[in-house]
């Protein structure tokens, strides 16, 4: 690999990555790229590969096949060296459970090699940032869940890194403390430093990731920015309306009207999902018209990130079963 | 710094605590001038090499290599807290290999059993000041037993650490393997005037080659079955070390 010579623009390449466990495909052939200087956003349900991934790009467990370059460095050859240059905060939490916070971070700098001067000035603005004034003093077993995983965050940002892994980072944090989280990792991305984000919350990808994989039983279904995904997978819309009274006949009223998916939960409410909207909306209008059916309120959601998540993921499997 | 030493930095601030102190510290000096006195008068004294020692003085040096190995018991400890609180994962996603973690481990214990034997030595020093024969081997031969039996105990501390998942589990295997190593050794009693079966076990132990090593260096009683089980205790530890290390690698996470 050339390195040096040209600027570095990919952080991240892997070519038909895959990790088995005994009888587990984990993750199963994957290839990505991720360009420097963006936050790379990595969604997936429950047990679909992601941490796994995190783990083989920092180098903590070894692929069962293909190939891993991380900062154009190997890092199957040079693990060392590439997490000389990375900071990870994994999804299990991690922490010195006898040393206060400001201790445990100033330790952590240590471990780091950052010199104590640089230390110092660090553990104080990192307390500020990550609003720690409070609990500085108090050792780490005695954090609630939730603030405790704000100084494992907090902990990474006691070193320089050119690339971070961030896996759930805001599991257990309350609202303010995540948004402040995530403006905060804006911040640092404004200033050069790539990242590599997990989660489950949708609405997190879409504020804070220029791009964004959806990876589904270890394979990726899906890579776009959220916008082009929206494009791509969000011309159904959602319309609710809600009706004044039960309405027995509602179903059989309805039933001829086509490429539409239509839910009543309780009879006084109706959820049409569809890609022609529009058109499906002014038939249903009127029906209920013609049948003197009153509407009590009506709306029409956007499309978001998590409808596209559940309908990549339903899609996925239903061409793979 | 090198890496080795910026972890031995930490595992000392994480394992420097008041309890491990007192058990490190205060019980072996409580128990060498309690239990030293107090024996005297049942105990004459007690044939040692070609000399014979009084039994403070014989328990005092025995303490010092019970003491190395009671402080080994940090290295399963800082292991065991490492896997159990996420900072082992943490640790190996740093700047650091697993044989840094494992060296680092080793001269922790290596600090601190050698700290920890150098306070009872010199607590202990009016105790057997009569029958000290200080020679050039005298601390040469300290720190020989002190690196030597901090890696054999700690390997085997971190081998049990590996295999354990539960803090039960660890504790009472580590106690167990422990105190068998104290009681069947000439830490606390010499093998002369033990009973066949229990002499032959002494030096199944070795708990039992370290303190006549520690005692040869002290009493200037060295020998050839000496010079034997230095090579011993080397083998042994460089052995399981071997073992530790492949183990700590293996660990998947
Ligand atoms: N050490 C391991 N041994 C065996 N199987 C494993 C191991 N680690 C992960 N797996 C399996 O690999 C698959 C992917 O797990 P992974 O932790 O990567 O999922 P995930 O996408 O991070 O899920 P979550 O959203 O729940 O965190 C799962 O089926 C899991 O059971
Ligand atoms: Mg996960």
């Amino acid at each position: 690999m050339d390195r040096g010579s040209d600027r570095i623009v990919s952080c991240i390449v892997t070519n038909l990555l895959s990790k088995s466990y005994d009888n587990v495909i984990a993750v199963d052939g994957i290839d990505l790229d991720v360009k420097s200087g963006q936050v790379f956003g990595f969604l997936g349900p429950n047990g679909a590969g992601k941490s796994t991934t995190i783990k083989l790009l920092t180098t903590l467990v070894q692929p069962t096949s293909g190939s891993v370059t991380i900062l154009g460095i190997n890092a199957i050859k040079h693990p060392l060296k590439v997490r000389n240059r990375i900071g990870v905060v994994l999804q299990q939490p991690s922490y010195e459970p006898t040393l206060t916070v400001e201790k445990s971070l100033e330790k952590y700098g240590m471990m780091w090699n950052v010199d104590r001067k640089q230390r110092k000035d660090k553990v104080e603005e990192l307390i500020e940032s990550f609003d720690l004034q409070e609990i500085r003093k108090k050792k780490n077993e005695d954090l609630s869940i939730g603030q405790r995983r704000r100084v494992q965050v907090a902990r990474e940002f006691m070193h320089e890194m050119e690339l971070l892994f961030l896996d759930e980072p805001t599991i257990g944090l309350d609202p303010s403390a995540r948004r402040k989280l995530l403006d905060f990792l804006k911040n640092k991305v404004k200033t050069g430093l790539t990242i590599f984000y997990t989660t489950h919350v949708l609405t997190e990808a879409e504020y804070l990731c220029d791009k964004i994989a959806i990876i589904n039983k270890g394979k990726i279904i899906a890579v776009d920015s959220p916008d082009e995904l929206k494009n791509r997978f969000g011309n159904e819309k959602t319309i609710k309306i809600h009706m004044a009274g039960i309405q027995q006949n509602l179903l059989k009223l309805l039933s001829g009207i086509q490429d539409c998916k239509i839910d009543f939960n309780s009879g006084t409410n109706i959820t049409i999902n569809s890609n022609k909207s529009e058109l499906v909306l002014m038939q249903v209008l009127q029906l209920l018209n013609k049948n003197n059916i009153i509407i009590e309120d009506l709306s029409a959601m956007p499309t978001n990130l998590e409808e596209i998540f559940i309908k990549a993921v339903n899609d996925s499997n239903a061409s793979s079963s | 710094m090198h890496p080795v030493l910026r972890l031995v930095n930490r595992n000392i601030t994480i394992s420097i605590n008041p309890g491990f102190l007192i058990w490190q510290i205060i019980f072996p000096l409580i128990y060498i001038f309690v239990a030293g006195f107090a024996y005297t008068s049942l105990i004459d004294d007690v044939p040692f090499e070609n000399t014979k020692l009084d039994y403070p003085t014989y328990l005092a040096t025995g303490m010092i290599g019970f003491n190395i190995m009671n402080s080994t018991l940090i290295s399963g400890i800082i292991i065991w807290n490492d896997r159990r609180h996420g900072m082992f994962e943490q640790i190996m996603a740093g700047p650091f290999t697993r044989t840094d973690y494992i060296l680092s481990n080793i001269c922790t214990i290596g600090i601190v059993g050698m700290l920890s034997a150098a306070i009872i030595a010199f607590v202990g020093y009016p105790i057997f000041f009569d029958s000290i024969e200080f020679s050039a081997f005298t601390l040469p031969i300290l720190i020989f037993a002190s690196i030597f039996g901090s890696i054999l105990f700690g390997s085997i501390a971190s081998i049990i650490s590996t295999r354990l998942r539960s803090s039960e589990g660890f504790n009472v295997i580590i106690n167990t393997v422990f105190l068998f190593f104290a009681f069947v050794s000439t830490a606390f009693y010499p093998v002369s005037g033990t009973p066949e079966p229990l002499a032959t076990a002494f030096y199944i132990n070795p708990l039992t080659y370290l303190v006549d090593i520690i005692r040869a260096g002290f009493f200037g009683t060295f020998s050839n079955f000496i010079i034997t089980e230095m090579f011993v205790l080397i083998i042994l530890a460089v052995g399981l070390f071997s073992i530790a290390t492949r183990l700590l690698t293996r660990l998947d996470f």
